[in-house]
């Protein structure tokens, strides 16, 4: 327990440095980006005297190792500064679309996960067998067209064709549901409205398995790799010999060490999705930060580009250390080598 | 058993006839994010929409033809830098407060303090409540615009403001609820996400029942989505922001179009102070071999809708000083190749930078155009994109602003002084309207007597001559008359967009959802 704890206070330091790194790249990014944020921001018909206030209220005409001290200034105090894009508290703003993506990502790292590593088992359960080249043809499938293209087939199918599945938003618009957490799968508890709460998850599936597609095929094809590769393992060829049987083989021997490298690299797609989803918020109209962060881009919106960036950079973050975290739970050696290290 | 079954039927009957005769109409329709729902710093195209139904305005334009009409006023007076309006009484706002001229005065005052959207307009004006019903404006000089301007001045609930405030202008109070006297009123509001307003039943007009009870404007649909949610009865207007190619997909498969016809235009403005295009015959040069016919061609949706008229000189049709519809400019390659000849430039020492703003990706294929008539007269040019925020930057010096600049040009009021002003008076030069840097006495003549006329007369001669003078010095190359198309379902009627003589010639106004009839 103490040298999962040492684990975690290691990591924790590590992202704080991290997370003040990107936080000075992106700062600095952010203004080499063509074009004055004050101009966009007032719109093409501002007069001069109001793009010269804007940026004064900006400290833009700072330099630039000035402006941001303020920002660090405002950041300690919970003040991301005004969005240009939605005159509103950046912090608002991402109150408001942190849950729908949170909630889109999540249902599909667990439609990922659990496809894609029962997928990858069964293929390399049957290695070279027809289970196994259907999957690695799913796979291969799944991940050479990006997400939005399996969001317009998704919706062209199961929304325009087969009605089956709503086309846009989180929530039809019969439903009234106070926004309490934001999270609207909760918030539907929470108002008791049960037909609500399905009506969420009814518009959550689409876009979700869309995102989780790709992430699908990745998950089969390196949870396959790896445990093909350990089957050839002499440990697992002694299990064999010794008659266990094979599915106690692929689940006690075969599955745990392969899961480990499968772990990382789908600990880091989990984290990439919060970026990746934007052009399925876009095709779904759903109201997530992926495509806030996008438009606040387009608009040079400078304090909501920082705001967007820390939060989607402390959530890649935060998941890594749990998968760290996993990897040391499931890999002794690594628990050990880390408390020889320290 | 048979007659529990029938009696059910009769009851499940009897239920659906009442619900569809009190269903609640919902009418749904999308823009470009963001909403801005204050209508201090109203400037887009959704603003527009939300500032025309939550609130009102002294006056508005006249439907099918030129000049306004009292709205929020019955009548007002001028002697041209004093405009004194007598407001109508018995109005209210959505919280219930009377409306008063103290409103108006606020309204002002507070558009002026917070400089935002198009608070420009009232650029020194003040206003003065002589009594409830009573406002006097007086500007710093004659302006013949200024009661076209008033339809930007949305008269906001003063003693609202103040009671919710928790700023100085209750920016934030305004940002998030509605504190007019419109038509609809504001339930929900998410700037990106969805504005959803409900029909006041209060509203000093009244609004007939056919009008939708509901309306959900949302924002940011792609296009695919848009497509699909129409055809899927999910969607009644569409954004005219989808590309033609959809739009006229939808069409074909029997939605109805929209039109507003704009008081804009499709510009192509050569830099006047760069060489060759210093020279008037070089620009005239240009002028001449562009192919006014095939733009036409390239922005028609239909056989009978276009995004876009011919155009027929510097000012659309249809404002004061405008040509009449049928002189259509058309290229002319005698022409061109006579003003080549009287250049002082050799245009084989020069490549002409066509530039095209990366976010409208409409107009590259127009820089294609240009590039291809320009080749016929052995014209070399070049094709540069420039985000929006570059081009904006770039044109602030007359160096690094493009031979040619592509823009779309609005008059947000209606009147020309907002079109023309800013575009070609030599005290606005190297902004985004004006890249040509052009500056003429006789234009800024034209200019200040079409604001300083006393009479339409008066303004109709001003314009007529600016136009012409335009024309001559050819500074811009004027590609069409802007025409806005939106498909629609046939869910809706919308009769100031589809009878000419119902039209209000105002960007956003033909969206007033209390003009509108549900027919489901």
């Amino acid at each position: 327990m103490s040298q999962l704890f040492g684990i975690l206070v290691r990591r924790i330091g590590i992202s704080v440095v991290v997370l003040i790194g990107v936080s000075m790249l992106i700062f600095a990014i952010a203004r080499i980006i063509p074009g004055d944020p004050a101009r966009i921001a007032l719109g093409p018909n501002a007069t001069a005297e109001q793009i010269a206030k804007l940026r004064g209220e900006m400290h833009l005409d700072e330099n630039i190792v000035i402006q941001y001290g303020f920002f660090i200034k405002d950041l300690v105090s919970g003040d991301l500064g005004t969005s240009l894009y939605t005159n509103r508290p950046v912090t608002l703003d991402i109150a408001q679309f942190l849950p729908a993506t949170l909630e889109l990502v999540f249902l599909a790292g667990i439609i990922m996960v659990g496809l894609g590593l029962p997928l990858g088992i069964l293929a390399a359960r049957f290695r070279n067998k027809w289970p196994d080249h259907l999957v690695r043809a799913l796979a291969l499938l799944t991940v050479s067209a990006p997400s939005f293209v399996w969001a317009v087939i998704l919706m062209l199918l199961f929304a325009y064709y087969l009605p089956l599945f709503p086309i846009a938003g989180r929530l039809s618009d019969i439903y009234d549901i106070e926004r309490v957490t934001g999270f609207l799968t909760v918030d539907t508890l929470i108002a008791g409205n049960f037909a609500a709460f399905f009506d969420v998850w009814h518009h959550l599936i689409l876009p979700a398995v869309a995102l989780a597609l790709s992430g699908i095929g990745q998950a089969a094809r390196l949870t396959r790799a790896n445990m093909v590769e350990t089957y050839e393992k002499p440990y697992i060829e002694m299990a064999q010999a010794y008659g266990f049987f094979p599915h106690r083989i692929a689940r006690l021997y075969a599955f745990k060490p392969s899961l480990i490298p499968s772990l990382t690299i789908i600990g880091l797609d989990f984290a990439a999705m919060l970026g990746n989803a934007f052009l399925v918020e876009a095709v779904f109209a759903w109201p997530g930060l992926s495509r806030y962060g996008v438009n606040v881009i387009l608009r040079k919106d400078l304090n909501a580009i920082m705001g967007t960036v820390l939060i989607i950079a402390l959530t890649f973050l935060i998941v890594n250390i749990i998968v760290d975290l996993l990897i040391a739970v499931l890999n002794p050696r690594i628990r050990h080598s880390t408390r020889v290290q320290s | 058993m048979k007659l529990k079954y029938l009696l059910g039927s009769v009851v499940a009957a009897s239920a659906s006839f009442a619900s569809a005769a009190f269903a609640e109409t919902v009418l749904r329709l999308d823009e470009v994010a963001v909403g801005e729902l204050d209508p201090a710093k109203a400037s887009d195209y959704a603003d527009s929409i939300l500032m025309f139904n939550v609130y009102d305005t002294l006056v508005l334009p006249n439907q099918g033809g030129p000049g306004h009409s009292g709205h929020l006023a019955e009548s007002w007076t001028s002697d041209g830098a004093t405009f004194t309006f007598n407001l109508r009484d018995g109005v209210n706002f959505q919280s219930g407060n009377s409306m008063s001229a103290k409103d108006v005065v606020y309204s002002l005052e507070r558009s002026q303090a917070l400089g935002s959207g198009l608070s420009y307009l009232f650029a020194g004006v003040s206003a003065e409540a002589i009594d409830d019903s009573t406002v006097q404006f007086t500007l710093g000089a004659p302006n013949a615009a200024f009661v076209a301007s008033m339809v930007r001045l949305p008269i906001v609930d003063m003693a609202y403001v103040e009671a919710n405030k928790s700023d100085e202008w209750g920016e934030s109070l305004l940002s998030g609820t509605s504190a007019g006297t419109g038509a609809y009123a504001v339930a929900s509001h998410n700037p990106q996400e969805e504005t959803v307003m409900t029909k006041w039943d209060d509203y000093f007009l009244g609004v007939a029942d056919a009008a939708p009870d509901t309306v959900r404007l949302r924002y940011g649909l792609e296009a695919a989505t848009v497509r699909t949610l129409i055809a899927q009865g999910e969607h009644d207007i569409a954004s005219q922001w989808l590309p033609p190619e959809v739009i006229k997909a939808l069409s074909d498969n029997g939605a109805q179009l929209l039109t507003e016809t704009g008081t804009g235009a499709f510009y192509f403005k050569m830099n006047t102070t760069k060489a060759p295009l210093d020279d008037v015959n070089c620009r005239r040069a240009l002028a001449s071999a562009f192919d006014y016919a095939t733009a036409i061609q390239m922005i028609a949706i239909t056989d009978s809708v276009s995004a876009g008229s011919p155009s027929t000189g510097a000012i659309p049709v249809g404002m004061f000083g405008a040509n009449s519809a049928d002189m259509v400019q058309a290229q002319d390659m005698d022409a061109a190749k006579a003003h080549m000849a009287a250049c002082s430039y050799d245009f084989a020492d020069y490549d002409i930078e066509v530039s095209w703003i990366a976010e409208v990706p409409l107009e590259e294929r127009f820089a294609l155009l240009m590039q291809s008539n320009f080749a016929q007269l052995g014209i070399k040019s070049y094709i540069k994109k420039l985000p929006w925020a570059l081009f904006a930057e770039q044109v602030s010096s007359p160096e690094n602003t493009p031979h040619i600049s592509q823009l779309f040009v609005n008059a947000v009021t209606g009147d020309p002084d907002t079109l023309l002003y800013g575009m070609y008076h030599s005290s606005n030069p190297g902004t985004w309207q004006s890249p040509e840097y052009l500056s003429d006495a006789q234009v800024d003549s034209f200019l200040e007597a079409g604001r300083a006329a006393g009479s339409e007369a008066g303004r109709q001669e001003a314009y007529a001559g600016l136009n012409a003078r335009l024309m001559d010095l050819a500074a811009t190359i004027y590609g069409f008359d802007r025409q806005s198309v939106f498909a629609a379902s046939n869910r809706v009627k919308v009769p100031a967009m589809t009878d000419p003589s119902k039209a209000f010639g105002l960007d956003g106004l033909g969206f007033s959802f209390r003009l509108m009839e549900m027919t489901e």
